[in-house]
Parts: C-alpha cells; structure tokens; sequence
C-alpha cells in the first residue's frame, strides 16, 4: 500500500496504460493545425492519433509529492495489475531516471518520447523533476520531454520548462467554475497552508488558466486533459473546451473517470459512476465544434512503457537495467534510421490515401445517406488489422459513415485492470469482451475461434478475418461498402430512426 | 513537543522540503521526524507544514498523540462510509 522507493522489493509485473492504442489526435484533424506545430507532433504518440500506431513512449516515476487532492486519487493506492494514471509501482531518482530512459531508448528504438506524469504532480516535486529534465536534455537530446501537471505550481515553472527545452506540456483542467471545482478537489496546499473548497478550487482555477496563457505565450504546445464525470461537470466541460481553445491550448482530452469501491477514492466509494462509451464520445463530439479532440488517451499509469496500450514495464525494472550495457551514441544512430523509416512509411500512406481519395468518398447513389456503423479493431500497431481476436486487450473503434473512416476511440476488454479472476467478480474474458464492444457491429481482427465467433454473432456482433494485414481504414471502408452493398444498411435505417426518437 | 509520523505514511516526499526545522527524514519502511529537531513550526508558520500537506488521514500524530488530520478530513470520505464500502468488498 505504499509507495515502494528504489526497487527495494521484487515488483511484480507492472502493466501501464497508454497501451499501443490511443492518446491523441486523429490524423485528420492535426491536419487542420499549422505546419509548426505538426512538425513539433507528427512522432509524438499521446498528440498524434496516427504517430500513436508507431512510436512508443514512456513515463519515468520521479515525482511522488502532489500539492493537491483530487476525488478521483488514492495516493495510498499501489496494484501493480492496475493501469491508471497515478499508479505505479517504482519509483526512481532522477539518476536511475535518466538510466532507464537510455535503456528503454535503446531497446525500444521506436521509443520518442519521455513523459513526467508522477505519481504525483511533477512540478510539485520540481528538483527530482528538472535534474531528470536537465540530464535528458544533455545525454539524450534526440527525446522529446514533457510534462503533465494539475497546474497548480505551473506559473512558477513556466520558465524553467522553456529552458530545458519542453515543447510539450498536459494541463489536467476538469472545470473553469470554482463551484464546481469545489466537487472535485477537496483541497490545495497553497502558500504554506491547506485550503479547502470553493476557495482551495478557485486558486487552482485561477493558476491553471495564467499557466495555460503563460505557456501559449512561449511558444509551448498545450495539451488540456479533462476528467469527464458524470453530473458533476460533464456539461461544464464543453465551456472548459471552449474557453481553453481560445486561450490557445492546440488539443483537449476528454477522458472518463474511473471510479470502483476497490480503489478507495471519494468516488469510488461513494458511489459516482464514470461515463459510459457513448456519453464519452457524445460529449467528445459536442466539444469537437470547438477544437481539436484527442480519443486514442489510455490513461496510462505513471511508469508506463512501450506503444500505447502494451506495457513494457516489466522488462525494464531498476535490478534488470543494472545488468544492460547501453551505448548511447551507437543507439542514436540506429533510433534515428528507425525513425527516418517510419516517418517514409508515413508518407506513403499518407499519399496513398490522397490519390484513392479514402478520405471522403461516397457510396451508392449520391443521394442515398447511410447511417454510420461502428467497428472494433484488433490490432498490435502499424496500423494494421493484426491481432487474434483472443489475443486482444483492447480494441480500436472506427466510425464508418459517409463521410469516410474516422478514429473514434479505444475499448479496453478488461478495463484498467488485468488481476483477472483473482481480483474481480469472475465473469468471463469474452463476456466482457462482448460488453466492452457494444454498440459496435462488426469487429475485425486477423483470426477468431469458433467459440468467440458464434457468442459474437449471437450478440448482434459480426466477427470479420478477411482483412488481416491490411490497413485498418481500408478494411473498415470494405465491410462497410459490402454492408451497403448487400442492403443491410437499407432498412435498419428506419429502425435507427425510431429507436432515437 | 513534536509531530510524529506513523506506518501510514507512503513515502511520498511531500512533506520532507517543507519543514523549516529540517526535522523530517527518509528512513525505512517510512519517513521519521527528529523529536529533537521538530519544533510544530512555531515562529516560522502559522499551520504545521507537514501535516498540512500530507494527504493520508492520520499518518501525522500531534503530540500528545492524536491524528493531525483525522478520518474524512482530508478525503471528504465519511469514515462509517469507508467502513461500509470496505465491509462489503471484504464480504465478496
């Protein structure tokens, strides 16, 4: 139940979130940003929806102390099979820090991008936080660094971040409204006392938004990240998306709360409950009008390695970097032909999809509207429709509709936690799996066991193997044109219809 | 006179910089504070810095003994609620 410091005792295998599925942007949407800032996130996993299938990244535990308490925190909280933010099982000086960072880089050459995400708030804890930064920066100068912080000490750092070379910074900003903020954070440590409530709310409010303002003004790229929970400020977030638009932040994360009794957190014990997937993407959408959305975020746990949605934790504790011999140099050579690689491969999807016109493409007769259709994806990255359906944590959820292919979000098959049996009601992986797909009707994947296919038929899900190895959009585009194709679409229409109305 | 921390505590570092008396150090399984050096903040702070900062209910002893920071006062939790919650997840 504590935080462990410097591998004391043998951690058992640590999963992280941000596994190889989603924390950013989609693709289309960076499109409308300028070439800069493109530029500055083309390879940057958690800012790109289509860099996220490519490059990996990793967060380095160095930040235990917080300044702040949120409902939806335990700092007592520890599980190494659970994958959440503020979760982690290590935690590392700035020294092994830098260590692991160069282990990871070099054995994971996809690996850009170094993150500070905690446990607790980095620029609470800005001496461990900027000696990690400073020595990134000198010995490892081809990773991109950034920070995610509760903003509360963010106007006092600003500057320090420009100096350490930081274009990448994640403002968690869950309300605009002290009323509201007073729901959500309990208290503030703030000028050498605790404050409590709407007071306590109002001062976080108000450095968040001067951090966010003084950040835009350096030229630093600003990403919010906001808790969607449920009658608490579900709708207030649209103001929030709105009002930090204008203040200049280039993408707004939406992501549920997660609360269960287990966690002991305010809401988890009280009873709050998170959002659903559609009142997620709903809410996702209403904010979309307003700016750039992200919907590939995992939530990833502060220690977090690897592609979104895998973790790779496991393979780099502190006993098992003592033993790696690591060359710096030699590793940037090969991380920057990798790189160069995949940045080319890039490119030519890129031009492939503009000269097939994938990107908006109508079906039928012109006049004939479709309604849209949602499918899973199993996939292990690239892009490409890859994975056995069994072997599938989570899967990629893509929007067919008239208006093309969009990227709409993640599912989890066994949300944030992978205890399995041991430490949950004992449902079944499938049944879960079945549950976490709802809404969907088809779901691609490169194999399928009879098993698994017949409960997913019966469950209105139409499991689909014909498109392994191929790129997801295209496969997505070709269930879809073959649904319209054999009329399945013609008549649910009016079933739809009726069933929103 | 001084604050005493307990086997609650997570190690979180929080409270170690803030301490004007340089009272609090890391130890094994938890962090300690120096009775000697400890003086509550008297002269310097208004609000004990350590206990004002820590966010788990009663790690931090005053010193005759009692929690700093009862249960529910930091985490807004009723603690027959806690209580209730936990029962349950035990029972299942």
């Amino acid at each position: 139940m504590e935080l462990t410091v410097l591998g004391q005792d043998e951690q058992p295998e640590v999963k992280s979130g941000c596994s190889a599925g989603s924390c950013g942007s989609t693709d289309d949407q960076l499109n409308h940003l300028p070439e800069e800032i493109r530029q500055k996130v083309h390879n940057h996993p958690c800012y790109s929806e289509e860099a996220h299938h490519y490059f990996a990244r990793m967060h380095v535990a160095v930040a235990p102390a917080c300044n702040i308490q949120c409902h939806y925190c335990n700092r007592k909280y520890d599980c190494a099979n659970e994958s959440r933010p503020g979760v982690v099982s290590e935690l590392l000086t700035p020294d092994q820090a830098v260590k692991k960072t160069k282990a990871v880089a070099a054995n994971i050459p996809q690996m850009t991008v170094l993150g500070i995400a905690g446990p607790g708030d980095p620029l609470a804890n800005p001496e461990r936080t900027f000696e990690t930064f400073r020595r990134l920066s000198a010995e490892a100068p081809d990773i991109k660094l950034c920070v995610s912080t509760n903003g509360l000490a963010l106007p006092d750092s600003v500057d320090e971040l420009a100096k350490h070379n930081i274009d990448h910074v994640t403002i968690t900003i869950n309300c605009v409204d002290p009323e509201i903020g007073a729901k959500i954070y309990p208290w503030v440590f703030w000028n050498n006392k605790r404050i409590k409530g709407k007071k306590g709310a109002k001062i976080l409010i108000e450095q968040q938004q001067k951090g966010l303002e003084m950040l835009v003004e350096r030229g630093i790229l600003v990403k919010v990240n906001s808790v969607m929970i449920p009658g608490i400020n579900d709708e207030h977030l649209k103001e929030v998306s709105r009002i930090v638009k204008s203040k200049g932040a280039f993408l707004h994360n939406v992501m549920p709360l997660i609360a269960e009794a287990e966690h002991g957190t305010f809401y988890g014990v009280m009873g709050q409950r998170g959002p659903n997937s559609k009142e997620l993407q709903a809410l996702q959408d209403a904010c979309a009008g307003d700016m750039n959305m992200m919907r590939h975020c995992r939530q990833c746990r502060a220690d977090a390695v690897g592609l979104l949605g895998e973790d790779r934790g496991a393979e780099f504790t502190l006993d098992k970097i003592d033993q790696m011999e690591i060359d710096y140099d030699a590793a940037m050579v090969k991380r920057a032909k990798v790189h160069e690689a995949i940045a080319q491969e890039l490119e030519a999807k890129q031009s492939a999809k503009v000269q097939s016109g994938i990107v908006n493409v109508q079906f039928g007769e012109p006049a004939k509207v479709y309604r849209p259709v949602l499918m899973a994806v199993a996939t292990t990255g690239g892009g490409v429709i890859n994975q056995h359906f069994g072997h599938a944590k989570e899967f990629l959820i893509y929007e067919a509709s008239k208006d093309g292919v969009r990227f709409i979000g993640h599912r989890k098959t066994d949300l944030y936690c992978s205890g399995g049996d041991t430490c949950g009601d004992g449902e079944t992986v499938l049944g879960m799996t079945i549950k976490a797909l709802e809404g969907c009707e088809v779901v691609l994947c490169s194999k399928i066991g009879y098993e698994p296919w017949s409960q997913l038929e019966e469950a209105g899900i139409q499991p689909n193997g014909e498109h392994a190895m191929e790129a997801i959009e295209d496969g997505v585009l070709a269930v879809y044109k073959e649904m319209i194709e054999n009329g399945q679409l013609d008549e649910e229409a009016t079933t739809q219809e009726k069933i929103t109305a | 006179m001084a604050l005493k921390i307990i086997e609650t505590c997570v190690n979180c570092w929080a409270c170690e910089p803030l301490c004007p008396s340089n009272a609090i150090y890391e130890a094994k399984p938890h962090f300690l504070i120096d009775a000697k050096k400890c003086t509550e903040c008297e002269g310097d702070y208004a609000d004990t810095q350590c206990a004002s900062i820590c966010p788990i209910e009663g790690a931090i002893l005053s010193s005759v003994g009692e929690p700093m920071n009862p249960p529910g006062s930091l985490t807004g939790i009723p603690p027959e609620k806690l209580a209730q919650a936990m029962a349950e997840l035990q029972a299942h």
